[in-house]
């Protein structure tokens, strides 16, 4: 065996994590407090749809969805005081009008004959929206200081991969004719639209720049 | 999307045809029937041994897989309708949501029991009157209403279809019922919970939900269809019951209601048999 008091390096040589991130405390609880007010959104909206739906088999899908986004909220609820804000109801708010401007699009269908438009928006537009804001924080965050919020980033993004799938399988599934995919198509522009107007589930800056300065 | 759906949208497909609660227990092929022709019989619990077992058992599934469909329904309207923290506070939408997941594999559940059981979705009938309860425009009265009156029948009708599974030796069936008792004990604990919490410094509240389950209780206490007497077809499981936050005299005083709906029917019976004057 080896000699238990032989000097180690405190990081093993497989560990490559660093120090610097993006983001600083402050900056860390505005995003997370965002993140919070989207997924208390989404998930209130999947609850109230499902009585709204014939299909069963997406009437279920829903039902299960709204408990995974209930439990994000809930695991970024819970994180707010650990980034010294006491009353998490202060930031749990959108980071602008366009986004409430969103919400309301993304609510608005409600007809047995709109499946079609609920699901686009929740899991062409919303979602994906999500795994992008989530992947650029969990990409940029300090990878030792922002460690509880990395995993909780780890788990939420499993969810939402699997989300997405069954959603996008039972869009697929509906899409029977030209004109429902048009239908499908133009659902997705209008709500896309004002989600770039909001800058992201985040506001401006929800996935950082990709153009040079 | 409006706040508060009623219950006449209700979404379905084409297989499903609903009905008022009265209407449903009038099906002749029901568990909960003990009309006429069960006059003879020393017991009415659901067993194998009864001679219309097979459809008693295959309706009363039917009704649960519709049911945990409503109550789906119900606590996903829950998320929705009320504003988070002035009309209900985040944690209870939490519950609600989790309740949610858990109704879904519930219908998951008894779907494929039906067809175990050889039972088409939309064979028979579906009765409302679960998510009318869910349609109260105060939280509280939800949770009274669904979660403490309508999950609890959940709890005795979840032991009786257990036991009839024991008995009929059918692991499968009550390997599965077991499993949805146990997310029903927690949904009735949800509510027990919320109730009290909410209604804390609210007393008036507090007794108009209690009144609104009492309601609710009586509804499904029709023609004695769950009592501790064997002549109902659904056991009230009072062990269960208990683990959910009810206390005794809340599980005596639902047991009174159940027996008093059972004299009814056993009156009316009596009456309908009576020989008619000459």
């Amino acid at each position: 065996m080896a000699d238990p008091f032989k000097a180690r390096n405190p990081f093993a040589p497989w560990d490559r994590r660093e120090l610097p991130g993006m983001f600083d405390v402050e900056e860390t609880a505005r995003r997370v407090g965002h993140y919070k007010w989207a997924e208390m959104k989404l998930f209130e909206v999947l609850g109230g749809w499902i009585a709204t739906v014939p299909e069963i088999d997406v009437k279920l899908r829903l039902g299960t969805h709204c408990y995974k986004h209930a439990w994000h909220s809930e695991l970024w609820h819970k994180r707010l005081p650990e980034l010294r804000e006491m009353n998490p109801d202060r930031l749990t708010v959108p980071p602008n009008d366009a986004m409430i401007r969103f919400i309301a699009a993304f609510t608005e269908p409600e007809a047995p004959e709109m499946t079609i438009e609920k699901l686009v928006g929740a899991y062409r537009v919303f979602i994906p929206h999500f795994i992008s804001a989530y992947t650029f924080h969990l990409n940029n965050t300090s990878q030792i200081t922002d460690g509880p919020t990395i995993r909780s980033l780890k788990f939420i993004l499993q969810d939402e991969f699997e989300d997405w799938r069954d959603g996008e399988m039972l869009i697929q599934s509906l899409l029977t004719t030209p004109a429902e995919v048009k239908r499908a198509s133009e659902h997705q522009a209008r709500l896309e639209i004002l989600l770039i107007e909001a800058g992201g589930i985040a506001g401006p800056g929800t996935i950082g720049s990709a153009y040079a300065e | 999307m409006r706040k508060f759906f009623p219950v006449s949208d209700l979404a379905r497909d084409e297989r499903f045809n609903q009905v008022t609660n009265e209407e449903r227990m009038a099906d002749p092929r029901g568990s909960g029937n003990t009309g006429v022709i069960r006059k003879a019989r020393s017991t009415n619990r659901l067993t194998p041994s009864r001679p219309d077992a097979t459809d008693a058992a295959r309706n009363l599934m039917h009704g649960i897989m519709v049911g945990e469909i409503q109550a789906l329904e119900g606590a996903g309207r829950t998320c929705f309708d009320f504003v988070t923290g002035e009309e209900a506070p985040f944690a209870l939408k939490l519950d609600m949501a989790r309740q949610c997941w858990d109704e879904a594999r519930h219908v998951e559940i008894s779907v494929k029991l039906s067809e175990w059981m050889g039972t088409e979705l939309g064979q028979f009938v579906e009765n409302t009157v679960l998510f009318a309860a869910a349609c109260s425009q105060d939280p509280v009265m939800r949770l009274a209403g669904v979660n403490r009156a309508l999950e609890g029948l959940a709890i005795d009708v979840f032991t009786t279809m257990k036991e009839f599974g024991e008995i009929a030796g059918d692991p499968y069936l009550a390997f599965c019922e077991d499993w949805m008792l146990a997310d029903e004990v927690t949904h009735v604990k949800m509510g027990s919970d919320w109730l009290r919490k909410i209604t804390e410094n609210d007393p008036e509240r507090r007794k108009k939900a209690l009144e609104f389950q009492t309601v609710v209780d009586k509804l499904f206490s029709y023609g004695g269809l769950r009592s501790e007497s064997d002549e109902s077809p659904i056991l009230l499981a009072r062990r269960f019951r208990e683990l959910a936050g009810f206390t005794d005299s809340e599980i005596t005083e639902i047991a009174d209601v159940s027996l008093a709906a059972l004299n009814e029917r056993r009156e009316a019976l009596e009456r309908t048999l009576a020989p008619s004057p000459a």
